[in-house]
């Protein structure tokens, strides 16, 4: 079982950064549930 | 951190417990990841947010930190996150979310 099996994720990316949804693929198989995924950007 | 992402937090943290919750940062500069980390341990350090004054010492880690980094598709890292890390400063990025979530996080992996 993985360390995160049964979290519940907040992934809070960034544009200039790694994005929300880059996150969001990686993670998607790792047991736990994403909850929400954003990517802020600074301008 | 946007008011509206302190509120998703705030919101995500008493519905499903701040115990069960983990952040991930995927910060491009480690003054903003630090920041950020913060913001959902110590509470918005910038007093204007949901989260001003509210300690929640969530999980939090930045996306390249190995607790993060071996829980990840492999394959979709080489695909998604491998160029930004060869771009950005992974270990000061990991460092300075790391000194945060010591110092201000109640829950850890």
């Amino acid at each position: 079982m993985g360390k995160l099996e049964g979290k519940k994720l907040l992934l809070l990316g960034e544009r200039d950064g790694v994005a929300g949804p880059a996150m969001e693929e990686v993670l998607r198989d790792s047991g736990a549930e994403i909850v929400f995924s954003a990517t802020e950007c600074f301008v | 951190m946007d008011l509206e992402n302190q509120q998703r937090v705030k919101d995500a943290a008493e519905k499903y417990g701040p115990e069960n919750v983990v952040v991930v940062l995927g910060s491009s500069d480690a003054e903003g990841a630090e920041i950020y980390a913060e913001t959902v341990t110590k509470g918005d350090p910038t007093f204007a947010g949901p989260l001003a004054g509210v300690p929640l010492g969530l999980a939090v880690y930045h996306i390249f930190e190995e607790e993060i980094r071996q829980e990840a598709d492999p394959a979709k890292w080489e695909e998604q996150i491998a160029m930004m890390e060869m771009v950005l400063d992974p270990d000061a990025l990991a460092q300075a979310v790391k000194r945060m979530r010591e110092e201000g996080s109640k829950y850890t992996l």
